[in-house]
Formats: C-alpha cells, sequence, structure tokens
C-alpha cells in the first residue's frame, strides 16, 4: 500500500513535520483567494511554532554537549603552554648561560681595574 | 683545540681563568651532531597552516550561528507585525531567541578553544628558530667576545683572544643546542597530544555539524515565514499601498527567496567545512606519528582554499 501524502499523515518525527509545513507551503501559493490562503498558513504556523520548538529543544539538548566537551579542549591547550613554557625553559638557560659569560666579563674588567 | 692568549699579563689571567670554564670552539663537534636541526619542521609548517584553516572555519562558524538568530529575531518581529491587529494576542514577552546566551556562549567557548588549540600547536612547534632563543645564543658570542677583550690603558688599543669567528660558533653551537633540546621536547610531546586531540576533534565537529543541520531547517523555515508574511502583508493592503510602494514590496518576495537559498548554500558548505577539519586533522594526527605527509598538504590546502570561499560567501550575503 502506498504511503499516505504528507498532509493527510499523522506527523511522528520531525522530519514528518517539515514535511507537512512544506506541503502547506505549497497549499498557500497555489491558493487563490486571501481566505484560503489565511487558511492554509493559520494551520502552517502551528506546525511552524511546532518544528521551531523541537529545534531549539535539540539545541539546547546539544548546548550541553558542548558544555561536556570544552574542559578537555581546555586541557589540551593547557598541555601545549606546559610544553611551550619548558620551551621556554630552555631558552632562559641559553639566556642564562649568556647572562653568567656576561657577569663573568663584568667582574674580570672590575679586577682588571686593581 | 686551544686558543693562543695574547702577550698581556691581564689576558694571560683571564686565559687561564677561561681554561677552567669555556672553550666555545670545543662545541664545534655539538654543532656536528646537532646542526641539522631543522629551522622550520614539516610539523611546524602543518600546524601553522592547520591553524589558520581551523581560525578561518571557526569564525565561519560563528558568523553562521549569528546569522541564524538574527535570522529567528527578524522572523519573529514580522510575526508580530503580522499579528498585531488580529484576534490572537500577542505579548512581546513571547519573544525567545533560537539559542539562549548560555547556549550561544558554549558553543563560542568551544569555537575559541578549537581556535586556541590550533594557534598553540602552531606556537609549541614553531618553539624551533624562535626569535628569544636566536637573540640568547648571539649574546653567548657577544659576551663570550667582550670577556676576551682588554685594553692597554697606555696605548688605549684594545685587543682580544676570542675572535669574531670564534663567538659566532659559540653563538651558533648554542642555538644548535637549544634547537636540539627544542625538537627534542616537541617530537616527544606534540604527536600523542594532537593523537589524543583527534578523538574530541572528530566529535567536536559531529556536534557542530548536528547544530548546523538544526539551524538549516530553521532558518529555511524562518524566511519561508518572512516571505509569507511579506505576500500576506502585501494582499492585505490594498489600495493602502500606492502602485509604487506596492511594487517595491512585491519585489522584495523573490529577494528573500534568493536569500534563503543563499544561507542554506553557505550552511550546507559550513557542514562540508566541518567535516573536512575532521578529516584534516585526522591527517595531522597520522603525520605527527610517522612523518607520512602526503595527503595532509593537501587537506590542509583543501580546507584552507574552502573555508576562504565560505567566508567570502558570508561577506557577501545581504545583512536585512
Amino acid at each position: 500500500m502506498a504511503d499516505a501524502p504528507p498532509i493527510l499523515k499523522k506527523p511522528q518525527t520531525i522530519d514528518d513535520y517539515q514535511a507537512l509545513y512544506d506541503s502547506l507551503g505549497r497549499a498557500y501559493w497555489e491558493a487563490s483567494d486571501i481566505n484560503s490562503k489565511d487558511l492554509v498558513q493559520g494551520a502552517r504556523e502551528s506546525i511552524y511554532d511546532i518544528i521551531t520548538d523541537l529545534d531549539e529543544a535539540q539545541l539546547d539538548a546539544n548546548t550541553a554537549l558542548f558544555l561536556a566537551a570544552e574542559p578537555k579542549i581546555k586541557q589540551t591547550c593547557a598541555t601545549l603552554q606546559k610544553i611551550q613554557s619548558d620551551i621556554a625553559n630552555i631558552t632562559k638557560n641559553i639566556t642564562t648561560a649568556a647572562t653568567v659569560v656576561d657577569s663573568i666579563n663584568k667582574v674580570l674588567g672590575i679586577a682588571a681595574m686593581f | 683545540m686551544c686558543y693562543k692568549p695574547k702577550s698581556t699579563s691581564r689576558t694571560q689571567a683571564a686565559g687561564r681563568r677561561l681554561s677552567f670554564g669555556f672553550n666555545p670552539l670545543a662545541l664545534f663537534p655539538l654543532l656536528l651532531v646537532v646542526g641539522c636541526a631543522a629551522t622550520s619542521t614539516p610539523l611546524a609548517r602543518h600546524t601553522a597552516d592547520f591553524s589558520g584553516a581551523t581560525s578561518l572555519v571557526v569564525d565561519n562558524s560563528e558568523n553562521a550561528y549569528r546569522t541564524a538568530v538574527r535570522l529567528h529575531d527578524q522572523e519573529q518581529a514580522a510575526a508580530a507585525v503580522a499579528k498585531y491587529d488580529s484576534d490572537k494576542p500577542w505579548d512581546p514577552h513571547t519573544l525567545k531567541p533560537l539559542i539562549n546566551a548560555q547556549g550561544l556562549q558554549a558553543r563560542s567557548d568551544v569555537l575559541d578553544g578549537l581556535k586556541a588549540y590550533a594557534q598553540s600547536l602552531a606556537d609549541v612547534t614553531n618553539g624551533v628558530d624562535s626569535p628569544q632563543l636566536n637573540a640568547a645564543a648571539t649574546s653567548v658570542g657577544t659576551n663570550l667576545q667582550a670577556m676576551g677583550q682588554t685594553t692597554d690603558p697606555t696605548t688605549g688599543v684594545t685587543s682580544g683572544f676570542i675572535t669574531p669567528e670564534e663567538a659566532n660558533a659559540a653563538s651558533t653551537a648554542f642555538k644548535a643546542l637549544g634547537d636540539y633540546l627544542v625538537s627534542r621536547k616537541i617530537k616527544s610531546n606534540v604527536p600523542k597530544v594532537i593523537r589524543d586531540m583527534d578523538p574530541q576533534i572528530a566529535a567536536i565537529t559531529v556536534l557542530l555539524n548536528n547544530d548546523i543541520a538544526v539551524i538549516r531547517r530553521q532558518s529555511a523555515n524562518d524566511y519561508e515565514q518572512l516571505l509569507t508574511q511579506q505576500d500576506t502583508f502585501i494582499r492585505k493592503s490594498g489600495s493602502a499601498l500606492s502602485p509604487t510602494e506596492r511594487r517595491a514590496e512585491i519585489e522584495k518576495l523573490p529577494g528573500i527567496l534568493a536569500s534563503k537559498q543563499s544561507t542554506d548554500d553557505m550552511l550546507a558548505y559550513l557542514q562540508s567545512c566541518l567535516t573536512q577539519l575532521a578529516l584534516t586533522h585526522n591527517a595531522l594526527a597520522t603525520a605527527a606519528q610517522n612523518s607520512n605527509a602526503d595527503s595532509l598538504q593537501q587537506r590542509i590546502a583543501d580546507l584552507h582554499a574552502a573555508a576562504e570561499r565560505l567566508a567570502r560567501f558570508y561577506f557577501s550575503l545581504p545583512t536585512t
């Protein structure tokens, strides 16, 4: 048996509601008088509200998943910062060597004055 | 290899002191061992490119959220106008954003985190050949050279037992040592970070894709509502609109439909960019592990080009 057209089917999923909304949209543009258009659009707006509520609920549910994903990213960024600070330490050690040589140089300069 | 002290007693004293310490030329063998430390490694180049492409995808995603939220607000405002004089009561308090402030903040934090991760990765892997390391290594040589210099108080002539060439050799050796230590640090840590992050990147891009799928549907419906609200307004205005005004209002209808199509194209393209981002990160993780970067370069180039096209596309869209 062939499936009923979306407009006659009881919607069960968001895709069913979307199919119904699209069908009512076509009906709106096909209607020739303003009263028929109003009638169709009235029904279509109710379907639009349902889909919007479902979309908002889905986005809210995704928010929880985004909140759960954030700590792992932060933790990884912290790990990278630690590696970067270790690298900066290597540079610092080289700088320290330069400073030590500079300090010896200054001491030698002072010693030479006596 | 030994240096030859000059004839003054002070330099002899200095030379003796030096002989217990540091001979810059003794670092030459180290230069030979680690002198091949790369100045810009393939990993550094790949992470820098990946960071640039990720930054673009993140910006495009943020633009997509902004567009969707603004559009939904627009639809609600238009619906309010349509319902205002009808028998259905309309309360401005019923206006609701598509994504609330907390939801937008959570998405923004994750997207910013993604950008920060890619940028940190690029910064860390570009630690080799850093300006700070170059400056520090240069100053070792300069200070060594200064240490070997002496000025004769009677003649005022300055002479030295460490030549500029020897000082440069010391600087280069220190630079090589620094590069070696940095690159060893990177090689032993960064591939693991990228590998551990790979499933997270995959999960986040799937999540963003799910979000964009919802936004695509909602945006299409918002445009449809705007279209019928505009049509109803024209039809119900009757003679209240002059022929010129009526013509201008009718002409807005195909514009709304064109915006609907453009926005949907942009969001569909963003979905494909997000999928590409996950695949590129996966290729980066593989390349960081075994240095096989054959397909990675192409993937990064594709991702970058796609993200740039998307950015241009977004900015070409009408804002009203």
